[in-house]
């Protein structure tokens, strides 16, 4: 061998039990998972700044900032979660290791809502980008019509397995990235500088400050900016040295993402009013980012930002919706290799070994979320409200779990601690853990009080989810919290 | 030439007895290391450490098929069964686990619209291959 080989990155592998032996192997480096993560929350600006403003109007910079912290604390706990848990189920990994398999399936079930209406949202949104080029995209029926057809389609090539390109993908990131930070440096330089009362008026102007329930509701939805959490955990099974290079991700993460959000945000309040920012009908709620490049004051900069925010975010969106069902395939498949989901939702096909039942059933059930789009007015808030509902659930079941794990396992090895501890009956507890419970449940309380959408059809989604669960342990003759195994015997 | 350690990358085609033979013949001037190895590839809709027990059986009919051909030429081999995303990452990196002087890896021909194609996983292994690389063809007439 060259002695100035250097190894090259590659997927994890995985060595299989054999009928003799085998197994498998990792490779995934911090890039790809930067990427992975990046992915699915820099799409979301694509689409949470304008529901964000639609509920917060001038307040969207601060509550984008207060929900920064929380995702913050939410990074936190799944680094050193991930580290320490490196499978692929995210929270319901560590809900199941931190409680038992109920609290596991809570988790997972909470978490397949927020995957199932992420890819509707990402889907919904692609539209009203490329009504650039076809304006009758804009039209609400028309545009949910074709998000249906998009997800019909991500649902067949997921089900032939069709393989993504990775380097594609790293690509329209880097461009992707690099069109944000020219949009920010642009709308600081010609908008903000220019005239920089425009924002202060536009944040506290009068009618443009949120009622006190829209400005929590406002910082709950704002939760929708920052996904990608779940991802990157998801894909820690794949990491080579993943108690290494998972915390160093979510940094990575957190700093792209707060900064970009920050300055996007700002941009956009200085190039628009917030009732136009938040406005799904006339004006950019459903495509904000193209508003900001329509609202650049050069005509060459909107010839040039217009068409290429366009097709950057419709591919930046289709992408993370092929993420979103992706996510969801897996989820379902370890949630039923762990008997929490009955065993027909991990049936691989024949020939294209990949878990169609999955596939096809959360397609179909993403399919009826956007069945609203065609008549009702308040659809796009709606969803928002219903990813919020699932996220900030799981989310606070991962705090609750790490905590826990802290109470009853203090002596597992953690590679990625947090520190910034409290000794509560001699134990270590994280305060970023303990005060993203709070933050996390009291906006999760919050959003099921005020909003009668997120609340019923949330609702009938965990409790449908729970039923399918109570009868099918029932069925296998299994306890309903059946504890996971302790450390040693094949588990953490 | 002479090696220590070689991977053999088999994929199941009929390439895969005459590589292993080739092997064979070139370790046994020097007691050489081999090891034959076969990448199952997940998809992404599935976890990576998902359980395809149909295809975890056909591998290691498939390995075990080689240890019989590689027993017949008089010399034992360690067969493996790796589980990733793609195969061609995988090879490289077991080469780079296994500290091996060569990766011996079979071809068949195969035409995709109409051109002479190695695919994707041979050209990754050439370009990225920690050491030598030798490619048999099979020649099918």
């Amino acid at each position: 061998m060259q002695d100035n080989y250097r190894p090259k990155p590659g997927d994890r592998i995985f060595r299989p039990r054999r009928i003799k032996r085998n197994r498998l192997r990792r490779v995934l480096g911090i890039p790809a998972l930067f990427s992975a993560g990046y992915g699915d929350v820099g799409s979301s600006i694509y689409y949470a700044l304008g529901i964000v403003a639609l509920v917060a109007l001038g307040a969207t910079p601060i509550v984008l900032a207060i929900a920064g912290v929380i995702y913050i604390f939410n990074a936190l706990t799944y680094a050193e979660g991930s580290a320490m848990i490196p499978e692929a189920g995210g929270s319901a990994s560590f809900a199941r290791h931190g409680f038992n398999d109920m609290a596991g399936f809570i988790a997972g079930w909470a978490l397949m809502l927020s995957y199932i209406v992420t890819m509707a949202i990402s889907a919904y949104t692609i539209p009203p980008y490329l009504s650039y080029f076809w304006p009758i995209l804009n039209e609400p029926a028309i545009g949910t019509l074709v998000s249906m057809g998009i997800i019909a389609f991500l649902m067949l090539i997921n089900v032939l397995g069709v393989r993504e390109s990775s380097r594609v993908n790293i690509f329209f990131i880097g461009i992707d990235i690099t069109t944000q930070i020219t949009l920010v440096v642009l709308g600081i330089v010609l908008i903000l500088a220019v005239n920089p009362g425009v924002l202060f008026q536009n944040m506290f102007g009068a009618g443009n400050w949120p009622s006190t329930q829209n400005l929590i509701f406002g910082i709950a939805i704002a939760a929708l900016c920052f996904t990608g959490v779940e991802t990157v955990s998801q894909l820690a099974e794949e990491t080579k040295e993943p108690a290494k290079r998972i915390p160093r991700a979510y940094i990575l993460m957190i700093i792209a993402v707060l900064v970009l959000f920050a300055g996007i945000s700002i941009v956009a309040l200085s190039a628009m009013t917030p009732q136009l920012l938040g406005d799904p009908v006339n004006g950019w709620a459903r495509d904000p980012v193209a508003g900001i490049a329509a609202n650049l004051p050069s005509e060459a900069l909107r010839d040039i930002f217009a068409p290429l925010v366009a097709v950057l975010a419709a591919s930046i969106l289709l992408t993370a919706s092929n993420a979103g069902l992706m996510g969801i395939s897996r989820l379902a498949f370890n949630l039923s290799s762990h008997h929490q989901l009955p065993a027909v939702l991990s049936r691989i096909h024949n020939r294209f070994r990949t878990p169609y039942i999955a596939i096809i059933l959360f397609c179909l059930i993403s399919l009826l979320v956007l069945t609203p789009g065609f008549f009702s007015a308040n659809f796009f808030v709606d969803l928002g409200s219903l990813y919020v509902f699932g996220s900030l659930l799981c989310f606070a079941l991962a705090h609750a779990a790490i905590l826990a794990l802290r109470m009853k396992k203090p002596e597992l090895e953690r590679p990625f601690k947090l520190r910034w501890n409290i000794m509560i009956k001699g134990r270590e507890l994280p305060m970023t853990a303990l005060l993203g419970l709070i933050a996390t449940s009291g906006i999760w309380l919050v959003v099921v009080i005020t909003q009668p959408y997120s609340r019923w059809v949330g609702a009938i989604w965990m409790v449908i989810g729970l039923i399918v669960y109570c009868i099918y342990r029932w069925k296998s003759h299994l306890p309903l919290t059946h504890l996971p195994k302790e450390p040693g015997e094949g588990g953490l | 030439m002479e090696f220590s350690k070689i991977v053999v990358p088999v994929t199941g085609t009929t390439a895969d007895d005459e590589v292993v033979k080739l092997a064979c013949q070139l370790a046994k001037k020097s007691k050489v290391k081999i090891w034959t190895v076969y990448v199952l590839t997940v998809k992404r809709s599935l976890p990576l450490d998902a359980e395809i027990t149909p295809d975890v059986k056909k591998a290691e009919a498939i390995l075990d098929h080689i240890a019989t051909v590689a027993e017949d030429e008089g010399y034992e081999v360690e067969t493996d069964l790796l589980q990733s995303r793609e195969a061609g990452p995988t090879i490289v990196d077991e080469a780079v686990e296994r500290e091996a002087d060569l990766i011996l890896m079979g071809v068949v021909y195969k035409r995709t619209f109409g051109q002479f194609s190695l695919g994707s996983v041979v050209p990754y292994v050439l370009r990225n291959a920690p050491c030598e690389v030798i490619l048999y063809h099979q020649y099918t007439p």
